[in-house]
């Protein structure tokens, strides 16, 4: 009928109406996955709060970390891909065998399917944030359209970067049953050095060099320093684009490798 | 005219992991994993004609299966070559996809928590489907399955039939010159079964669409297919008309009889062997080329009241063409 950009606008939009109309059905775990979203970084900030007492830690006075930490859980909400839990379900239980059959590559799917649940929680978590600042100064963040320019190109980079991640992973249940346990180690190595439990600086700064080689802090801490901290300098924003945009490349890279040898070796289990 | 499916000496083969039992055999496997190779389907060929209904009989893991998914393109063949409306389904992408439909009797495409209209829209958007057209479709696909009742009610609400019916005009929408289907009335009681043929075949009249379709009933193959093919331990056994594989294979035939009084099974027997004696019915089996002439014997010689000479059921006939090929020396499938 039509090709091009105004096709695949219909075809996400038909995919994403379909996730939020199953959603709908489930409002419950809606919630516990927002109430979870909110928990983990606010236990983080109890302790470093705790912590920090009236003095600062590595720099961090406890309105820092209360602007670090509210950082954190929207970032992440903008951020977080669980593709890896549909796609090893799909593979596994043999759902990928009419998803193959259709003209149109299942990581489609998957990413309406992101999409959709991320504007879901994200707005919640955002509406979240907007009430805690309404009240709690230490929480507001200087109304500059560059940095939001700028936090909105790192958000996008991340969530790209974490929907490969995770759906590359998924994809490993094309050789192993053990796809989403290597997804569930990879989230716990992320809660240090993505900075989701404490900012990077205040790692052991062994563990810190490690890090900036890997594509852990390019997919919340990067985002997270651009929204909540002093102003970049050039060199770091030069270093967290570049990070950014060579693991994405990376994960990309992996992602067609992956999907191209697991396709040739699909048992196509369930039938 | 070309054909719309062929496949020439189509082979895949599995690798299986294999451990022995135990928790030493997991442990065992974890540090040194040992494969087996199944040959799933081996050097398979065939054609089918453009409008073609053919059904693919076997027993379970024959390779049926495998086959369907080799032609429509999930599965990557390990040796020979696969054509399908002139596409090579590994190759082909979405131009090929949209072509076919895959329905799997186990797998459903329909989203378990709405409506089938919604599966129905997100096909009109990934097939690109016109509004008008769709809309036409939807409602020739509704009369011809009786779905009017069914389509704004949630799948999992569904019984069975009506989820099957609705899976199908799902996987119509775009209309697919080839449909694929495996186990398309699978559990389905006899009533939707029935409905689910007849709609096939109106279907493969209206738009001379090509079938290929698995199935363990044999309803299914009788009513719909005019060509079988027979597949067993990944081998082709037969391709063909199913009267001329009973024909072939089946070496008895039964002579159905209605008996006055007076008759034992004993003195029935003197004619062939006796397949059921519930008085006045009887079944009696005879040597295919000696039917006749045992029919004129037993009507002079017995108070016959009716008589007539079946093939033994289809059912016995594949059996039969599976244990001759199973004892003609094939190696085993691994």
């Amino acid at each position: 009928m039509s090709g091009g950009f105004a096709l695949w606008t219909r075809r996400y939009a038909a995919m994403i109406r379909n996730a939020w109309l199953v959603n709908l059905q489930y409002r419950a775990s809606i919630v516990l996955w927002v109430l979870w979203g909110v928990t983990e970084p606010a236990i983080a900030l109890g302790i470093w709060w705790a912590i920090a007492g009236d003095g600062a830690v590595g720099g961090y006075a406890r309105a820092d970390f209360a602007r670090y930490f509210f950082g954190v859980m929207l970032v992440n909400a903008l951020t977080i891909a669980w593709d890896s839990w549909q796609l090893d379900h799909w593979i596994r239980e043999g759902d990928l065998n009419y998803r193959l059959a259709r003209p149109i590559n299942p990581v489609h799917e998957s990413l309406a399917d992101n999409l959709a649940y991320k504007a879901r929680s994200a707005g919640t978590i955002l509406l979240v944030w907007l009430i805690a600042a309404s009240v709690w100064p230490a929480v507001r963040l200087p109304l500059d359209p560059g940095r939001w320019a700028l936090v909105a190109v790192a958000v996008s980079f991340a969530a790209a970067m974490r929907f490969f991640i995770s759906f590359t992973t998924g994809l490993l249940a094309f050789w192993t049953t053990r796809a989403t346990a290597i997804m569930e180690l990879h989230a716990g190595v992320a809660m240090f050095l993505a900075g989701r439990v404490a900012p990077l600086a205040l790692l052991p700064p062994a563990v810190a060099t490690i890090a900036q080689f890997l594509w852990f802090p390019y997919m919340l801490a990067f985002p997270v320093a651009l929204l909540t901290g002093a102003a970049p300098t050039t060199g770091e924003l030069i270093l967290g684009f570049g990070g950014q945009v060579i693991w994405l490349a990376v994960w990309i890279a992996a992602y067609r490798l992956a999907w191209q040898r697991g396709l040739r070796r699909y048992g196509a289990v369930g039938g | 005219m070309p054909p719309a499916i062929a496949a020439r000496a189509l082979s895949k083969d599995f690798q299986v992991k294999v451990r022995d039992p135990g928790l030493r055999g997991a442990v065992a496997a974890l540090f040194r994993p040992r494969y087996r190779a199944v040959h799933a389907v081996r050097g398979v060929s065939f054609e089918i004609a453009p409008g073609e209904i053919v059904a693919f009989l076997g027993p379970n893991g024959a390779g049926k299966t495998t086959t369907i998914k080799m032609l429509a393109g999930l599965l990557y063949p390990s040796s020979g070559t696969v054509q399908v409306t002139g596409f090579d389904p590994w190759t082909g992408g979405p131009d090929f996809k949209r072509r076919i439909a895959l329905v799997l009797g186990n797998r459903q495409q329909l989203v378990w928590d709405l409506p089938a209209q919604e599966t129905f829209q997100l096909n009109r958007a990934i097939y690109d489907i016109a509004l008008p057209d769709f809309q036409a479709r939807v409602k020739e696909l509704a009369d011809l399955l009786g779905l009017d009742e069914v389509l704004d009610k949630p799948v999992r609400q569904l019984s069975l039939g009506e989820r099957m019916k609705c899976e199908l005009a799902a996987a119509l929408l775009h209309r697919p010159p080839i449909l694929f289907l495996d186990e398309p009335t699978l559990g389905l009681d006899v009533s939707a079964q029935d409905a689910i043929r007849r709609f096939l075949t109106a279907y493969r009249d209206r738009f001379g669409a090509t079938i290929l379709l698995t199935s363990h009933y044999m309803q299914d193959v009788t009513a719909l297919a005019s060509r079988v093919l027979i597949i067993n331990r990944g081998r082709l056994l037969y391709d063909g008309a199913l009267d001329a594989l009973v024909a072939r294979i089946a070496r008895t035939k039964r002579l159905e009889l209605v008996l006055g009084d007076g008759v034992s099974e004993r003195r029935l027997a003197e004619f062939g062997t006796v397949k059921s004696f519930r008085s006045p019915n009887a079944v009696l089996e005879v040597p295919r080329a000696e039917a006749a002439a045992t029919s004129a014997r037993l009507l002079a010689a017995l108070p016959v009241i009716d008589l007539s000479i079946e093939d033994p059921p289809i059912e016995e006939v594949i059996r039969q063409a599976f244990a001759e090929a199973d004892g003609g020396g094939e190696e085993p499938t691994e």
